[in-house]
């Protein structure tokens, strides 16, 4: 009776623990006052168990043996003891042949005396209280460090704990890496499902991390003890100083491409600066500029030696190296138009180079003025007249141009230039071409006068007018027709034309043939032709200087003359055409294919009348402007 | 004749389409099963199927282990509840299974095999139930009732598997024919014992199967252990 009331405080404790108890967690929470329960229990690897208890409490049961453990599997199977006791930690040791798995175990405490239940049971299933031990043998290895040296990765491996029976498959372990620098108190978590190893990226150098790992089952959410810390550092990594080489570097890069891209945006001048030009031959006060214009009065205004009193100084003198500039008279175009003009040219010039008249060197002159001193030095000291006159006279194999002279089939001797030192370029915008042509800038000198004059060989006009003229315009006719082939269909009808009509007249056939800025053949017009035929010169405007001009000059035959001048960009209206070639005239550049890009020649050529035509002797071949590519060679540049 | 040559081509690019599309998608290593079981066909061994049937279970027992924990925090927020009672009877509880590792590595491979065998097919039908229980539940989340369906298909899949295994063993002598009687649930329990499963609430119906799914991984791999010998077994 008395103990009724006992044993209902008593259940009615262990039924308030109980509640505690039949939580899914093998600790339970405990209320004061508490009375002996299981602390804890836990497998290691799925086949045995251990179970500890607490006394709580009832201080007077702390001895051992003081409270014993009994267990059952099923409901109606008895109550067993604890196959093994293990006081000193209050530990009650199942062994495998205890355990039974998959099946609902529930542990009691009782007192010795087998009287008092402190609690009904608390049950669970083995394979839910897996707790795994530490998987043991973690060591890390260095992955990679960043380039500038400040992170590195490592590969954190161990080894799962021998307790757990993996190597059959019994237990299937998933693992939790956790680390953090040594003064932080915050732990990053890593999950890994399967396998024994982790990366860690991103750690800094020169901190130290710790590391440890826990276990537990897979598809379970128990989580075994820790491992040992171990500790990642990596300290004086030599990489690390390489930051400073590595800017260096980069500096470095950054001032090539500063330079460079100086270097592009000053190309022009750069180029001005390491590539000089090299020097043509040039008229002080003319330049391409003028002759694009077409400022032709100017032109020959200065080129008559008027405006600066420049002089023509014949520029073949090779053995004096410089020729002193000769002043020259500038004669008015109109003079030069007739033979009287010329005759009186040459008795001017047989006169002496007097003031009454200068020596007027021909059109080529304009060449060869290099009249960069005052012009005193001009007359102070001319080389004398024979020099002068040779000068005029020689067809020195390596001028500075060789003379084109189409048509001329006698002209190959290996001196590209033919007799007739007329051929010029053609240029645009001669008013009047006859007037023009009827000077040479060279002349033969075919005779010397005992008084020391100099009786020059007519020009080309001249002799065309007095020799046999049809006999040339047969020759040049058959070249014509063999010229027209070669064209073809690149030449209009229209402008072979009046190529025929002025046959006679012609003394070559120096075709300058000029692209199109189109550059789709030949520029045709037929009003080229009929001006430019005036003494015996086709031209062509050359209103662009391209690279379609190097095929159309092919086009010529070898055997012909080697026309492969090309004019700079000529004035841009074809109607005003051109007259005709000058004799001579400027060579400007060298273009790629070995042509000659020449300056079209003054169109008053007539002003510069420094050469007398003597009647009686063909002029010598005089090297002109233009150099053939064979011709270049032996030139020096 | 180039007409025809151009059929040879659309013929062999078609064939070579059908190799390559023939492939299996299967995680573990792509090789034709042999479906009737000719003692000539020979394209999987032993140890590569077990391995499947393995993985098969984990994936079982790991999507079982998600339903019974969502179905506890969904419908069970509460500690309180009773989750540990002790007379969790399951409907598979009449089947006898080895309770422990030595017990299990004891066991003969056939009886191990047929333990398997039974328990599996002991679940076809409470898992399709259940599967529809949990549709008609408003309130519990799509995912799980989806993971419910994938639930039945892979402990229909697993089953397959593991006959397989077995008329494989079979075909090598290693056991002898299997009871025949296995497909048959009825003869599973002895019926005095046997607890209606339509009788179990759907939570502890997930406890159950939770267990079970352990239980059939873990013989698996006792038995891979056994048949196919590996030097850490």
């Amino acid at each position: 009776m008395w103990s009724s009331p006992l044993c209902t405080l008593l259940l009615a404790a262990s039924l308030g623990w109980l509640s505690a108890f039949l939580m899914d967690d093998d600790h339970m929470t405990s209320s004061a006052p508490s009375s002996p329960h299981f602390t804890a229990c836990v497998s290691r690897d799925q086949a045995t168990f251990r179970c500890w208890w607490s006394e709580g409490s009832f201080h007077n049961l702390s001895q051992p043996g003081a409270l014993r453990v009994f267990y059952r599997y099923k409901k109606n199977s008895p109550w067993k003891e604890c196959p093994e006791y293990i006081h000193s930690n209050k530990e009650c040791f199942f062994d495998s042949n205890h355990t039974t798995i998959w099946t609902s175990c529930c542990v009691q405490l009782r007192s010795h005396d087998n009287v008092t239940y402190f609690n009904t049971e608390h049950c669970f299933s083995v394979e839910n209280i897996v707790r795994p031990d530490p998987p043991v043998a973690v060591n890390w290895t260095l992955l990679g460090v960043s380039p500038y040296g400040l992170h590195y990765d490592v590969i954190v491996t161990w080894d799962p704990p021998a307790s757990a029976d993996v190597s059959m498959g019994w237990m299937s372990l998933a693992y939790e890496v956790q680390y953090r620098r040594w003064n932080s108190s915050e732990w990053t978590v890593v999950e890994v499902q399967g396998g024994t190893q982790q990366t860690l990226y991103g750690l800094n150098v020169e901190e130290e991390y710790e590391v440890h790992i826990r276990s537990r089952m897979k598809a379970f959410t128990k989580f075994g003890g820790y491992s040992d810390s171990i500790f990642i550092q990596l300290a004086n990594y030599p990489g690390r100083e390489s930051i400073f080489p590595v800017a260096l570097v980069l500096g470095i890069l950054a001032v090539v491409i500063l330079l460079m891209l100086l270097l592009f945006s000053q190309q022009q001048r750069l180029t001005l600066l390491l590539l000089p030009p090299v020097p043509t031959p040039k008229i002080k006060g003319i330049d391409s500029e003028m002759l694009k214009k077409g400022k032709f009065e100017e032109l020959n205004f200065i080129l008559s030696g008027g405006g600066m009193g420049s002089s023509c100084t014949p520029l073949f003198y090779q053995d004096e190296p410089l020729v002193d500039c000769i002043e020259l008279d500038p004669l008015d175009p109109a003079d030069t138009g007739d033979k009287g003009g010329q005759s009186s040219e040459a008795q001017r010039l047989i006169g002496g180079r007097q003031a009454s008249g200068r020596p007027t060197v021909g059109g080529l002159s304009h060449t060869l003025s290099f009249c960069d001193e005052d012009d005193d030095s001009v007359v102070g000291d001319p080389p004398n007249q024979d020099a002068l006159w040779t000068l005029l006279t020689t067809p020195s194999p390596s001028p500075t141009s060789a003379l084109l002279l189409p048509g001329q089939p006698e002209l190959k001797q290996g001196f590209p230039g033919g007799r007739d030192p007329d051929p010029s370029l053609a240029h645009d915008g001669a008013p009047r071409p006859q007037a023009w042509l009827n000077t040479d800038f060279y002349a033969q000198v075919s005779d010397v006068m005992p008084s020391g004059g100099v009786v020059l060989s007519p020009g080309q006009q001249l002799r065309a007018q007095e020799s046999t003229a049809a006999r040339e315009g047969q020759k040049e006719k058959e070249e014509e027709e063999a010229k027209k082939k070669k064209l073809g269909a690149q030449i209009e009808g229209e402008g072979k034309d009046p190529v025929g009509d002025e046959e006679p007249e012609q003394q070559f056939q120096l075709v300058v043939m000029a692209a199109d800025p189109v550059g789709d053949g030949y520029t045709t017009d037929a009003m080229n032709w009929q001006t430019g035929v005036v003494n015996g010169y086709h031209t062509l405007p050359a209103e662009s200087v391209g690279d379609v001009i190097a095929p159309s000059v092919a086009v010529k035959s070898a055997e012909d003359y080697q026309p492969s001048y090309i004019l700079p960009d000529a004035s841009p209206t074809p109607a005003r055409y051109l007259p005709p070639v000058s004799d001579y005239t400027i060579v400007q550049e060298v273009d790629y294919q070995h042509s000659l890009i020449l300056n079209p020649p003054p169109p008053q050529a007539p002003a510069h009348q420094c050469l007398p035509l003597h009647p009686l002797k063909p002029l010598t071949p005089m090297p002109v402007g233009y150099i053939t590519p064979d011709l270049l060679g032996s030139i020096t540049p | 004749m180039q007409k025809n040559k151009k059929d040879e081509w659309s013929f062999a690019w078609l064939g070579a389409l059908c190799l390559v599309l023939r492939t299996p998608t299967d995680t573990v290593r792509a090789a034709p099963i042999c479906d009737n079981g000719q003692a000539s066909c020979q394209v999987l061994s032993l140890a590569d199927l077990f391995d499947r049937v393995i993985q098969h279970s984990s994936r079982m027992h790991g999507m079982s282990n998600d339903l019974h924990s969502q179905f506890e925090q969904y419908f069970l927020p509460s500690r309180n509840h009773i989750s540990n009672r002790v007379n969790r009877n399951c409907h598979t509880s009449g089947i006898l299974t080895p309770n422990g590792k030595e017990n299990a590595q004891r066991l003969a491979v056939k009886e191990l095999t047929e333990v398997i065998l039974k328990l599996l097919w002991a679940w076809r039908d409470p898992l399709w139930h259940f599967h529809q229980s949990m549709a008609h539940h408003d309130d519990f989340n799509s995912f799980s009732s989806n993971k419910a369906l994938v639930m039945g298909d892979l402990v229909h899949e697993l089953r397959t598997g593991v006959e397989k295994v077995a008329e494989k063993m079979q075909n090598l002598g290693i056991i002898s024919n299997l009871v025949n009687g296995l497909r048959s649930p009825e003869q599973l329990l002895p019926s005095p014992v046997r607890p209606q499963w339509s009788l179990m609430n759907d939570y502890d119906l997930l406890f159950c199967l939770r267990r079970d799914s352990n239980k059939v991984q873990s013989y698996l791999k006792i038995l891979k252990c056994r048949i196919v010998p590996e030097n850490d077994c």
